[in-house]
């Protein structure tokens, strides 16, 4: 079964991301919610998931703070990491993509733009 | 209190796809410029932009909308909701408001950065004279109301021009 962490703290965004995900036909997942970036770096680490979602904006560790932690760990850096930020635009979306980033998805997501963002893990 | 075009499109544009998209709610200018939303009827939040303007923005609705618009978004009965979903949910529409007005006013080329929205207690701050106040309202007629003060924030629409 795919494991697939999805890191925000708003409930309601999670929520969102995960009915996307499961209208895409990622129904059958294991999913981790976690409210911040330092508990999704522990949740990756205790194991690996197929992919990683997060927000940017978050207490504790924001997602961009995320994304670093995971491309400099030998143990995470090949996870694919997919930005959803309600603070996205072309310059920050450069900036994550040369962090590391997969994606970057700009909220509030759909399941259309969601499909064209995980077309690669779901062909695989 | 000012009404400019782009910084009030701009934000008209913002909530009417974050509403329609996350709650299939469409949204309009209310049909009276002066309505305030009662004092016991209200829920509020706001959020700072902290770069690479500085300002805030406040999210302000009756109390029957946000039930309204829980109900919708978790597919919920009114009588499940509970206020910790009430709250987050207005955070998350601020959030992705905030987010989108921001990508509309500012370059492709200049990021930008919004801090955690935080819900108001009480009455909604009076606005600041430079203040822009967005009075709209949903289908059903339901209010909503937006203000962004911050003299570096409300002059983008000068830059926008």
């Amino acid at each position: 079964m795919k494991r697939i962490i999805i890191a925000d703290d708003s409930a309601t965004a999670r929520m969102f991301i995960r009915r996307c995900l499961e209208i895409i036909g990622l129904g059958e997942v294991e999913y981790v919610e976690v409210e911040h970036g330092k508990e999704a770096l522990a949740a990756a680490k205790e194991k690996l998931p197929d992919i990683l979602l997060t927000d940017l904006n978050m207490p504790v560790m924001d997602g961009e703070t995320l994304l670093k932690w995971v491309k400099a760990s030998p143990k995470l850096c090949e996870l694919p990491v997919i930005i959803i930020t309600s603070a996205g635009n072309p310059a920050k979306e450069a900036h994550l993509l040369k962090l590391g980033a997969r994606q970057v998805i700009n909220k509030p997501v759909s399941p259309p733009v969601m499909m064209k963002a995980l077309q690669d893990f779901l062909d695989n | 209190m000012i009404k400019h075009k782009p910084l009030y499109q701009a934000m008209q544009q913002a909530v009417s796809q974050t509403l329609e998209n996350m709650a299939f709610t469409e949204v309009l200018t209310h049909f009276d410029p002066d309505y305030a939303i009662p004092e016991a009827e209200l829920a509020w939040t706001s959020l700072l932009i902290t770069d690479p303007v500085q300002g805030e923005i406040r999210l302000a609705m009756s109390k029957s909308l946000l039930e309204k618009l829980t109900a919708t978004i978790y597919t919920l009965e009114p009588e499940e909701i509970s206020p910790a979903q009430s709250k987050d949910i207005l955070n998350e529409l601020l959030n992705t408001i905030a987010g989108l007005f921001m990508t509309a006013l500012l370059e492709d080329d200049q990021t930008y950065a919004i801090g955690l929205p935080q819900i108001g207690e009480g009455p909604l701050p009076e606005p600041e004279e430079n203040a822009i106040v967005w009075k709209l309202m949903t289908a059903d007629e339901d209010p909503l109301q937006l203000v962004a003060v911050g003299t570096s924030l409300v002059s983008l629409n000068e830059s926008a021009q």
